[in-house]
C-alpha cells in the first residue's frame, strides 16, 4: 500500500506516526514546501519573544522520519493532484502515486488587500520564515510596531514584541480585543493589562493604506490619520489551503468537508487539520476548529480509517488559551452565543473574571481569565453535555475544582468510560 | 532508583471513605518539591514551594486528588512543544520543564484540575510522583491510609476487599458497631 501525505506540521506527522504503528510494511511519502521540518508552528511566538530558540521549536526528534521509515520531501510543493492516475504533480517536475492520500496542508494568512501590503517590514506570523524575517527586522532599528488584528495570533504577536519592549500599537475593527475568542468584558480586563506593558490598542481603526518607499514608514487609518511605524504585523485570521483539493472537485466550503471518519467526498482521500472542516462536539456542525491539539488527533484518527481500521472522529471542541504579560485566559465551547435561551453567569473578583454560558442546563461554553488552573473539568462538563442544574452556584465559585463535580460524573457515569474516571469512582 | 519505581502503570490513588481532609499529603507534597525537602526550612524559602495535591470537598465528602497519569493522557496531546510526554516504561505522564513554554493548553484538557502554573518561571508543574524519593511523599504522609500508590487493579483489587463482607464484618467489630 502506498500513503501520500501532503503537509508535514501537526495533523501530517501524527498520522505518518499512526500509519506506521499500524501498517509496518507500508510506504508513506511525505511531501511538504517548508524546508525546515517538525517544528511546531505555536512556538514561533515565543521564538519572537526571545524566551525559546530555535532548537526548542522542534516537538519530534530530528530522526523522526527515519525511524518511521517514511520518505520525506521537504521544500517540495505538491501543485496538482490527479485522482484519476491516483498521482501528485510536484514543482520539482517529480511525480508520486498513492492508493490512499492525506490532504494536511493546513491554513495560511489572510491578506489584507490594502496598498503597500508587499512593502519590506510587513509580515505575517506563519511559518519559521517569518519568524525569522521579523526577528531580523526588529534587529534593525525598529521602535515603533503595528499589529493589524486583535486576534490571538495579532495578540500574540503583540506580546512577543512588547516583551522585548518596543512601542506596540492594536489596531483592531471591532469594539474589542479577540472577539472570536471572548465576550467585551473579559476582553476588557485583557485589553487593560496588556495596556500596563506598553501594548495600546486602538479599537473601531483599520489600516487602510501601509506607508513608505520600499520599507515600511507608516500606515493610514481609516479615519485618516498617520501612524509611524517600522514593522507591521498583519494578524487578519488564517485561510484553509483548499486550492488542491477544490481543483479535483472535493466538497469544500470553508475548509475540506470531512466525514464522519475524516474522509473527503472522493475515494481514497483523507483530509486532517486546519484545513479540514470537520464536526464540533459542542454545535455538532461541521467547522474549521484550527488547533494543534485537534490537527494532530485528527491526523491520528484519518490514519485509522487511512489503514484500514475504521474509527469515528468524535469531533473537535473550540477552544484556546493564551498567556499575556502574566494573564492567563482560557475559553472553552459556544462563548459568544447567537440566539435566545442562553442563560450567562459572570463572576469577577480582583484578579479572576469567569463567564458561564448554560442553555438548558447543559453548560455550553465558558471563558476565564485570570484564574485558569480548573479550565478543563468545565471542558468535560462541555463536551460530555453534562446536567449541572443544582451547579451552577458551584461553577462559578472560585474553589471550583475536579472534586466538586464528582457527584456529576457518577451521575452520569456511563459518559465517562475512560479507566481514569471510573478509578477515581471506585471509592465514592 | 528503586525497582518499585520502574513499575508499570503506578499512581497514586485516593480511598474517598478514608479521607480525613487533614491535608498532610499536600504539606508533604509542597516539601518534597521544595530545594530543602525539609518542612522547617522550605517554608522560608523563596518563591514558596508548591503542592501538586488538592484536597477539597465533595459535597459531605472530601478527598485528595492530583494527576492521574492518564492512559491516554489529553494532556500529551495538547502539548504543542512535547514537554509533556508518556514515558515509554512506566506510563507515567511526564513533564520536561525545559521544554515548557506555560501556554497552558495542558491546563485546558486537563478534566483533574491536575496542572498548577509555576508562574515565577512560568511553566506547568504537576505530580511526578516523586523522583528523588524512594517513597511517594503524600502517600507516606496519609494518616489513614486513604492514599495508596499502585496499580489499578491493585487499588480495584484493595477497594474490593475492603468491601467484601468478612472486611466489613472486621471494621464493624474494630469500631464496636
Ligand atoms: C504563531 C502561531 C501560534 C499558534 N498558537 C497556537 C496555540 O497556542 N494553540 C493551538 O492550538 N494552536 C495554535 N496555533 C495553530 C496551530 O499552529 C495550527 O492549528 C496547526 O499548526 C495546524 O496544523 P496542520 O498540520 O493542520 O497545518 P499547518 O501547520 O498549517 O501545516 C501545513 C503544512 O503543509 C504545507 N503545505 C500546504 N500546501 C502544500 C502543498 N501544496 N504542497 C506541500 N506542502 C504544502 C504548509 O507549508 C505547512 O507546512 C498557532 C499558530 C500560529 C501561526
Ligand atoms: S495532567 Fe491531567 S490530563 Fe495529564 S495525565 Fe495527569 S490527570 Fe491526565
Ligand atoms: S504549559 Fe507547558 S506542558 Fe502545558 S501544554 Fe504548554 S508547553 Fe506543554
Amino acid at each position: 500500500m502506498r500513503y501520500c501525505i501532503i503537509g508535514g506540521s501537526a495533523a501530517g506527522t501524527s498520522a505518518c506516526e499512526m500509519i506506521r504503528g499500524i501498517d509496518k510494511k507500508a510506504d508513506i511519502t511525505l511531501i511538504t514546501d517548508e524546508k525546515f521540518a517538525l517544528y511546531s508552528r505555536c512556538l514561533l511566538s515565543y521564538l519572537l519573544a526571545g524566551s525559546i530558540n530555535e532548537d526548542k521549536l522542534k516537538f519530534k526528534e530530528k530522526d523522526f522520519f527515519e525511524r518511521n521509515k517514511i520518505e520525506a520531501l521537504l521544500g517540495v510543493r505538491v501543485e496538482k493532484i490527479d485522482s484519476k492516475k491516483r498521482e501528485l504533480g510536484l514543482s520539482n517536475k517529480k511525480k508520486v502515486t498513492f492508493d490512499r492520500l492525506l490532504i494536511a496542508t493546513g491554513a495560511r494568512p489572510k491578506e489584507m488587500g490594502i496598498p503597500g501590503e508587499d512593502k519590506k517590514g510587513v509580515f505575517a506570523l506563519r511559518t519559521i520564515e517569518d519568524a525569522r524575517g521579523i526577528l531580523n527586522r526588529s534587529n534593525k532599528g525598529v521602535k515603533r510596531v503595528a499589529i493589524l488584528g486583535g486576534g490571538l495570533i495579532g495578540m500574540r504577536d503583540a506580546y512577543a514584541l512588547g516583551h522585548k519592549g518596543f512601542d506596540i500599537k492594536v489596531i483592531v475593527k471591532s469594539g474589542q480585543i479577540l472577539s472570536q475568542m471572548m465576550e467585551k468584558e473579559g476582553a476588557e480586563i485583557i485589553e487593560a493589562h496588556i495596556k500596563k506593558f506598553g501594548v495600546d490598542v486602538m479599537k473601531g481603526l483599520a489600516a487602510t493604506e501601509i506607508l513608505g518607499k520600499d520599507e515600511v514608514s507608516g500606515i493610514i487609518l481609516d479615519n485618516g490619520n498617520k501612524l509611524d511605524c517600522e514593522l507591521v504585523i498583519v494578524g487578519k485570521g488564517v485561510a484553509p489551503n483548499i486550492e488542491l483539493a477544490k481543483d479535483i472537485g472535493l466538497a469544500t466550503k470553508e475548509g475540506i468537508i470531512a466525514d464522519d471518519y475524516l474522509a473527503a467526498s472522493q475515494d481514497g482521500i483523507w483530509t486532517a487539520g486546519d484545513v479540514c472542516e470537520a464536526k464540533d462536539l459542542v454545535t455538532g456542525e461541521k467547522t474549521v476548529n484550527a488547533l494543534w491539539p485537534c490537527a494532530v488527533e485528527q491526523g491520528r484518527v484519518a490514519a485509522l480509517n487511512m489503514a484500514g481500521k475504521k474509527t469515528k472522529y468524535e469531533g473537535s471542541q473550540s477552544m484556546n488559551s493564551l498567556d499575556l504579560f502574566g494573564l492567563s485566559t482560557i475559553s472553552i465551547g459556544v462563548t459568544k452565543p447567537k440566539g435566545a435561551g442562553y442563560e450567562i453567569l459572570t463572576s469577577k473578583t480582583e484578579n479572576s473574571y469567569k463567564r458561564l454560558v448554560i442553555k438548558g442546563d447543559i453548560l455550553w461554553g465558558m471563558t476565564l481569565v485570570g484564574k485558569v488552573e480548573n479550565a478543563g473539568v468545565y471542558g468535560i462538563l462541555i463536551r460530555n453535555k453534562i446536567n449541572i442544574s443544582d451547579y451552577k452556584k458551584i461553577l462559578l465559585r472560585d474553589d471550583f475544582n475536579y472534586a466538586k463535580i464528582l457527584p456529576l460524573i457518577k451521575k452520569e457515569a456511563q459518559k465517562f468510560c475512560k479507566p481514569e474516571f471510573q478509578d477515581i469512582l471506585l471509592t465514592y | 532508583m528503586t525497582d518499585k519505581k520502574q513499575k508499570k502503570g503506578v499512581k497514586i490513588f485516593c480511598d474517598i471513605t478514608k479521607c480525613l481532609g487533614c491535608k498532610a499529603c499536600e504539606l508533604a507534597c509542597a516539601v518534597e518539591h521544595s530545594k530543602a525537602k525539609e518542612l522547617a526550612l522550605s517554608i522560608k524559602e523563596k518563591p514558596t514551594p508548591k503542592k501538586r495535591r488538592k484536597v477539597s470537598g465533595v459535597e459531605d465528602k472530601i478527598m485528595s486528588f492530583g494527576c492521574q497519569h492518564c492512559e491516554e493522557a489529553p494532556c500529551v496531546a495538547a502539548c504543542m512543544s512535547s514537554a509533556m510526554y508518556k514515558d515509554p516504561v512506566t506510563g507515567e505522564t511526564k513533564h520536561d520543564k525545559d521544554k515548557c513554554v506555560g501556554c497552558w493548553m495542558c491546563i485546558m484538557v486537563c478534566p483533574f484540575s491536575a496542572i498548577i502554573q509555576d508562574v515565577t518561571d512560568k511553566v506547568a508543574m504537576k505530580c511526578d510522583l516523586c523522583p528523588d524519593n524512594e517513597d511517594y511523599a503524600c502517600v507516606a504522609a496519609c494518616p489513614t491510609n486513604a492514599l495508596f500508590s499502585g496499580t489499578p487493579e491493585e487499588f480495584k483489587r484493595r477497594v474490593e476487599e475492603k468491601s467484601s463482607p468478612a472486611a466489613l464484618k472486621r471494621t464493624k467489630i474494630k469500631s464496636g458497631v
